[in-house]
């Protein structure tokens, strides 16, 4: 046995290959990315001297505009499709019973659909003359104002598009549920409503959770929406870093917007999970 | 319990899902303060009519009455009854006060007289006062159940039904808990209506039993009577192992058993009773030296012996019918296996039944 | 550009290794340096070059692997060269300043042979006539590149909402009324972006800028991005305007407004302006594409073949309606090409008002503070979130 064997048990050694390729896959490029944040404005060199001048940037420029709108939009996402998903998370894991494999599939085959694409055919359902509207004034000849490259209609893509990250772990959430704990805190006397606040909700909680973290964090990095629904008539955060990392040509700026953008991110996640410990609603702990 | 007026009486009481009937027409009436437990063997039907004793399931057909009032539709949060489910079913995200308390909290009391109450049935079922903040996910199996049965009788139920619960818990504490259970409905003196597919459970606890078959109760009576005077082949099976031999009625006091070409001598024959069993308990046969020292007898081979505790069963051949005979340790079977025996029982222990 | 430091080659020329050790260009590849690049072929252009149409026949008769990469953006593409990619490519495709005013100084490019190459030139439009100044270097000696697509490139109008004549005659002050607002969209392409906010603003883009029009620029990018209601690509731009929910687009025009009007939105044109801010009082702005050969140590014999290949008159038709846009090409100067092009082609590519609108255009230049300016666009867009 080699010496490295004799160091690390086998467990180890057989996990050596997965931690190299998750070192170089994922932890390599994040380092990167951190590593590109302090070097000087528009230069490509990583071994130079380090500074913080591109955050002194970010802080004096308007960038966070760019996050307020990204963490507003994605806020307002996430508790759109939380009221949105509930009672459909709640059907497909109670009540639709043998449909509910449809309906699943339903919600599951536009993601075999590139993104773009389903959000230019929106763009065609929702412009001027388009699908919608031309029909409005075909049949009842009223010509509203266009939806098209407002705000809502950004938040009304993301809706859309994360739909299905909020569905998914919530209908989990909702079968976790189960039927004689439900029953048990009717049969005590509860309400429906008084089942639904004591029971249902904090027991489906890690699912809603998930599904909140989850379609939050996508939704925190969405750009597609507001550039093809949105016109860019927002500029989310994401599309500042892609402006600075291809047009402008400023990798140091754009990563030191990222590492931003996770610190933000990261630290609003590690908030919630401490708020919502999940081991604690599931009563591990 | 005699004497007492009726708590809870079903008329006629069905359910069906769609072509399958569930329960059939049962009409029952349970005293006031009585431990009526329900017994049946799973697909029996037993679930369903507690489902709609409690309100969980609508009947199709027939009445419940709750003090001569019906109550067929009201909902299982407003009849003034509880249950302990199978699973169960604690709050697991909620501590063992929290549990107790849930139907006094969902009433709106305040809170020092609910922690109170949950302390006092705390005490009463013998659960530590410091459990009081613990999770229910960390309590063992046994105070599972006491903490769901303080949250069911919290609720100040008039009858508390039970679901089996006692069913996914080891032979030793399920017989603590069975005793416990019953010390607690004297204690309380509220009516427990159970249900569980053990006889013998039943039979440690109940006032009555009832047992279920294909959605029907085939027969309803004290633990003693249903012992000794199984209506059926199927409640005498339901009781554990029983001799039991294909009969047809020849006198008042005897029936020809086809299977060996002999007669034997039996309780007084019910009138109309014409092919039925006979059956006989293992502890009612013994081990013969002639012929003449029982009313009944037959010969057969010792085929095998189990120890049981203080009791051992054997296992006689009569021909390819097998019999199981059952003694006290002291008065083992001196013989050996493959001995040519005799085994023989009086008139009193031969019990008729129907199919 | 002040960006383009020794700093940035050297990473670039690293990753440039690194991606191609990895093999994950699929096109790049060291072996490639080594190897006999007479039957291999890679070009670095705008969209429209890597066409199967135009590539096809000439992967056909010279048996070679011809890879072409698309970029839509000219210092995207030089700094690929300035980062070690010379040893890949053979061609380059990309406006015409960059050839002459940074590319062949910075060794990038090599010159061609004059003598074979300056007849094709003779054939062309009469702005080409040889030698013409894009594909010359500084000193006038050395022909360094061919040219081939061009057009103007200002802005785009619906004729139904705002008529060819008022556009002309208003050019770029269209912005600067204020009843446009949310009338007009904005074509995202970020170097024309500047240019076209300095022609709203007044002032001439192509040279250094006083800190006055530095302000002046910071607010009209502020309030043009404002007042757009959409920015995005071509195709959101045409269908915009098509659909109806803007009247006129900044910056586009044969180039942008071509696929429209091929698909019969004859009231999509682009336009030039009368006049501007540009020398000699110029409104419009036009480009032309220099494709040169690279600097490749082992440069593929197949580049200047290639060169060659799209003069012939039927693939510069081709070219010229190649997937994506539809442009006007020099070859057209010569009646043998032009005779290929029907009255639909030439009514997409607006050929009746084309040497016109050329003449009242300035050709793209480099934006000597460019970087600046961009920063103070990308700030503007930003600041117009939700406006």
């Amino acid at each position: 046995m080699t010496t490295l064997g004799k160091i690390f048990g086998p467990g180890t050694r057989h996990a050596v290959p997965l931690i190299v390729f998750l070192l170089i896959g994922f932890a390599a490029p994040l380092l990167a990315v951190i590593g590109f944040s302090f070097i000087p404005a528009r230069t490509f060199e990583l071994w130079q001297s380090w500074s913080l001048d591109n955050y002194i940037e970010i802080f004096n420029s308007t960038s966070y505009l760019s996050f307020l709108w990204s963490l507003g939009l994605a806020a307002i996402t996430v508790l759109i499709l939380a009221i949105i998903c509930y009672p459909i998370a709640y059907g497909l894991a109670r009540v639709f019973g043998k449909y509910s494999t449809l309906v699943t599939l339903l919600f599951t085959i536009p993601l075999f659909v590139s993104e773009n694409v389903r959000l230019y055919g929106w763009v065609l359902f929702f412009i001027k003359n388009g699908v919608l509207l031309g029909t409005l004034k075909a049949w009842f000849g009223i010509e509203p104002d266009s939806w098209l490259f407002t705000s809502g209609i950004i938040v009304f893509g993301m809706v859309y598009v994360y739909l299905p990250f909020m569905l998914f772990p919530m209908t989990l959430g909702v079968s976790m549920v189960p039927d004689q704990t439900r029953d048990a805190a009717f049969d005590l006397g509860a309400t429906r409503w008084q089942v639904f606040k004591e029971v249902e909700l904090p027991l489906s909680m890690p699912g809603i959770m998930i599904g909140f973290l989850l379609s939050f964090v996508l939704a925190v990095g969405a750009i597609a929406e507001a550039k093809v629904l949105g016109g860019q008539q927002i500029i989310p955060i994401s599309h500042d870093i892609e402006i600075a990392f291809t047009y402008a040509q400023n990798w140091p700026l754009g990563a030191a917007l990222a590492v931003l953008l996770m610190l933000v991110v990261g630290t609003l996640v590690l908030f919630v999970l401490r708020r919502f410990d999940l081991d604690a609603i599931l009563g591990r702990r | 319990m005699n004497g007492r007026s009726p708590i809870l009486q079903l008329h006629n009481l069905t359910k069906t899902f769609g072509s399958f009937t569930a329960v059939k027409g049962i009409s029952l009436d349970i005293s006031e303060g009585e431990f009526f437990t329900i017994v049946g063997p799973s697909g029996s039907g037993k679930t369903t009519l507690l489902r709609m004793l409690t309100g969980m399931e609508s009947a199709t057909s027939g009445d419940i009455l709750l003090r001569g009032a019906r109550i067929n539709d009201l909902p299982a949060n407003k009849r003034p009854t509880c249950m302990v489910f199978q699973s169960l079913a604690l709050f697991p995200h909620r501590t063992v006060g929290q549990n107790i308390e849930f139907s006094q909290k969902i009433k709106g009391v305040e809170p020092a007289k609910r922690k109170a109450r949950a302390l006092q049935l705390m005490a009463q079922l013998r659960l530590p006062e410091n459990y009081y903040d613990k999770s229910v996910t960390k309590c063992s199996g046994g105070e599972r159940q006491r903490v769901a049965l303080a949250r069911a009788l919290a609720y100040d139920p008039d009858i508390l039904f039970f679901d089996e619960p006692l069913s996914a818990i080891d032979y030793k504490l399920r017989k603590t808990l069975e005793k416990e259970l019953k010390d607690i409905h004297r204690e309380t003196g509220k009516t427990f209506i159970y249900i569980t597919h053990s006889l013998e459970e039943a039979m440690v606890m109940s006032d009555r039993i009832g047992v279920m078959r294909s959605g029907q109760l085939v027969q309803v009576g004290s633990p003693q009577q249903i012992y000794s005077s199984p209506g059926t082949k199927f409640v005498s099976e339901f009781i554990g192992d029983v001799n039991v031999i294909g009969v047809r009625a020849t006198a008042t006091t005897g029936v020809h058993a086809a299977e060996f070409g002999v007669d034997f001598v039996t309780q007084p024959v019910p009138a109309g009773f014409g092919e039925g069993h006979l059956v006989v308990r293992p502890e009612s046969l013994r081990f013969l030296g002639s012929r003449s020292e029982a009313q009944n007898c037959l010969e057969g081979r010792v085929y095998n012996e189990y120890v049981l505790g203080s009791r051992i069963q054997y296992q006689v051949r009569v021909g390819e019918h097998v019999f199981i005979v059952e003694k006290l340790r002291q008065q083992a079977f001196a013989g050996s296996l493959d001995d040519q025996v005799l085994i023989g029982w009086d008139a009193k222990d031969s019990i008729l039944v129907t199919d | 550009m002040n960006s383009f430091k020794q700093s940035r080659r050297n990473f670039m020329q690293n990753s440039a290794l690194m991606a191609a050790a990895f093999a994950t260009t699929g096109v790049a590849g060291l072996r490639q340096a080594f190897a006999d690049r007479s039957k291999e072929l890679n070009i670095l252009c705008w969209e429209g070059y890597n066409s199967a149409q135009v590539l096809d026949p000439f992967r056909e008769s010279s048996g070679a692997t011809v890879k072409a990469e698309s970029l839509t953006n000219d210092p995207t593409m030089i700094n690929r060269l300035r980062a070690g990619e010379t040893n890949v490519w053979d061609l380059i495709n990309v406006n015409n300043p960059w050839a002459r005013k940074i590319m062949f100084p910075e060794k990038l490019i090599r010159p061609l042979d004059r003598a074979a190459m300056e007849p094709y030139f003779a054939k062309m439009a009469p702005d080409f006539k040889p030698p013409y100044k894009w594909a010359m270097d500084d000193s006038g000696e050395q022909l360094i590149g061919m040219a081939q697509r061009y057009g103007p490139y200002s802005f785009v109008v619906n004729t139904d909402k705002v008529s060819r004549a008022t556009a002309e005659d208003q050019g770029w002050d269209l912005w600067n009324d204020p009843k446009n607002d949310k009338k007009y969209g904005i074509l995202e392409s970020d170097d024309w972006n500047v240019f076209n906010l300095c022609c709203i603003a007044g002032f001439d883009p192509f040279r250094e800028h006083t800190p006055e029009e530095v302000t002046k620029f910071t607010e009209t990018a502020k309030r043009v991005f404002k007042g757009a209601k959409v920015v995005g690509d071509i195709a959101t731009m045409n269908q915009a305007l098509v659909s109806g929910e803007i009247d006129f687009h900044m910056t586009g025009g044969t180039y942008s407004a071509s696929p429209a009007r091929a698909d019969g939105a004859a009231n999509i044109r682009a336009i030039t302006p009368n006049k501007g801010p540009m020398e000699g009082g110029k409104g419009g702005i036009s480009w032309i594409e220099i494709t040169s050969v690279v600097n490749n140590p082992d440069v593929s014999p197949l580049a200047v073949q290639f060169l060659q290949y799209v003069q012939d008159p039927k693939v510069a038709h081709t070219v010229a309606f190649a997937e994506g846009t539809f442009n006007p090409v020099a070859q057209m100067g010569n009646p043998e090409c032009f005779s290929l092009f029907t009255k639909e082609e030439l009514d997409a590519i607006q050929y009746d008002s084309l040497e016109e609108e050329m003449a009242r255009s300035v050709e793209y230049d480099i934006v000597p503070d460019y970087d600046k300016l961009l920063d103070i666009m990308t700030a503007a867009k930003r600041e117009a979130s939700g406006g």
